[in-house]
């Protein structure tokens, strides 16, 4: 691998994408370089996998934290190098690099063992079995939406929240949780056969209840715990009890 | 009726393998010996003649499948079923769970240096690994082993036509002692 130094991070990025992770990365460095594995220059190893991860925030928390994780493991492996590999009475230390060497290793052997499997699986993809695809539908012609400005004004005032200045955008914890919402609908449903979506969301005066008694319905309708009806655009939308289903919502967010 | 004719019909009329046993159920005519006698000779029939298809052995049955030589016919038809291939990350999972099963999710990503749960959930759901039993050690943790769908994915006749550890280019001296409360400890059913 070409290591660049002048580049900047974005095009790392880009790159670390490739990588299954810290340890595919840094048998990538070895590899390239045909670097006897049983005895990796760490000092140099280290420098090219940091300056290689340079920017590895973008790639997001869970990602990033693999590859620091690596990182730190490296450096602490550059260090103790430095000390003495023999104890006061004479007796040998394990190298430092011992275990690195070996989890490499065993990497590497189930990385060739995925490529074997890979083989057989694009040599089985080219025997069909028997059976029958239903052609995708013709996409239906879109509805054309009809209303004035006055029914889409009365919608989303309807929605809660008068006008005001925007509010300013801030990212903030989630303030109303779905699964509230769930039991909400879920304990309505078992006192009545079916609600008007409006009347869930009328005590609520921010808009977000709006919004997350929304998400909590399609939710519940994915689930089959309930179905939704409205006739036609921008009129009151239904939540209807579905029959035979006991509403449950123990396992709610999964 | 002649029993390659049942043994015939049976398969033209799966879309997955069945055992030798599942088809001699069909009459009483049929052992399982007489249904091998019978694919054995459809094989043969199919050659002479030049089918486009054949019946392959994997995931411990036969199956009726056409021959890789007409792919290029099928790849691009609509209504022939393709079955999707697998992410490099989800054959990297599968790869540590076919040589080290029953395996938990800790040694899997330990192995990797990844997490690794979405791999799994999605090979979950698509039937190729299943929970075998649960490991020694804090909270039980769940350990997977290979389906039968597996072996039908890849084409094996079973776990024995996995490539050989020793034929890889990097041969581990032992396998890695089983570390992190994932010694196995099967106590289901193990995988086909």
């Amino acid at each position: 691998m070409e290591l660049r130094h002048d580049t900047d991070d974005a095009a790392f990025v880009v790159e670390l994408e490739r990588f299954h992770g810290p340890l595919h990365l840094l048998l990538h460095l070895i590899r390239e370089q045909d670097i006897d594995i049983f005895d990796i220059p760490i000092a140099k190893i280290t420098e090219q996998f940091l300056r290689a991860i340079a920017g590895v925030e973008a790639l997001g928390l869970d990602r990033a934290g693999e590859f620091l994780e690596m990182a730190a493991l490296l450096v602490r492996i550059k260090a103790q190098m430095l000390m003495p590999r023999r104890t006061e009475e004479g007796e040998e230390l394990e190298d430092p690099r011992a275990e690195l060497v070996r989890r490499l290793l065993e990497y590497e052997h189930f990385r060739e063992a995925a490529q074997r499997l890979e083989l057989a699986e694009l040599e089985r993809l080219r025997h069909y079995p028997r059976g029958y695809v239903p052609p995708r539908p013709e996409p239906k012609r879109e509805v054309e939406l009809e209303l004035t400005w006055e029914e889409l004004w009365a919608a989303a005032l309807g929605i809660g929240e008068r006008g005001g200045p925007p509010p300013e955008h801030r990212v903030t914890p989630r303030l109303v949780p779905i699964e509230e919402k769930i039991e909400l609908i879920v304990n309505t449903l078992r006192r009545v056969a079916r609600i008007e979506f409006r009347s869930l969301i009328a005590p609520f005066k921010d808009r977000m209840h709006g919004v997350v008694t929304f998400m909590a319905s399609l939710e519940l309708a994915k689930r089959r715990a309930l179905a939704i009806r409205q006739s036609e655009p921008f009129a009151p939308i239904w939540l209807y009890r579905r029959n035979g289903n006991a509403v449950d919502a123990t396992d709610a967010d999964r | 009726m002649r029993p390659t004719q049942i043994v015939e019909a049976l398969l033209f009329a799966s879309d997955a393998p069945l055992t030798a046993a599942d088809i001699a159920a069909a009459d009483d005519s049929l052992d399982e010996a007489a249904v091998e006698a019978a694919i054995h000779e459809l094989r043969q029939a199919y050659e002479a003649e030049g089918r486009a298809f054949q019946i392959y052995e994997m995931a411990g049955g036969f199956q009726i499948l056409t021959r890789p030589e007409f792919a290029p016919y099928l790849e691009r038809f609509d209504t022939v079923v393709h079955t999707a291939r697998l992410s490099p990350a989800a054959l990297e999972v599968l790869a540590i769970i076919a040589y080290r099963q029953p395996i938990g999710r800790a040694e899997i990503e330990e192995i990797r240096g990844v997490a690794s749960s979405g791999v799994l959930r999605t090979l979950q759901e698509r039937e190729l690994i299943t929970p075998v039993g649960r490991g020694e050690g804090l909270g039980r943790p769940v350990l997977y082993g290979t389906t039968t769908k597996f072996l039908e994915h890849f084409g094996f006749r079973s776990l024995e036509d996995l490539p050989r550890p020793e034929e890889l280019p990097v041969i581990l001296r032992e396998p890695a002692p089983a570390t992190r409360g994932g010694k196995a400890e099967p106590d289901g059913a193990g995988p086909a």
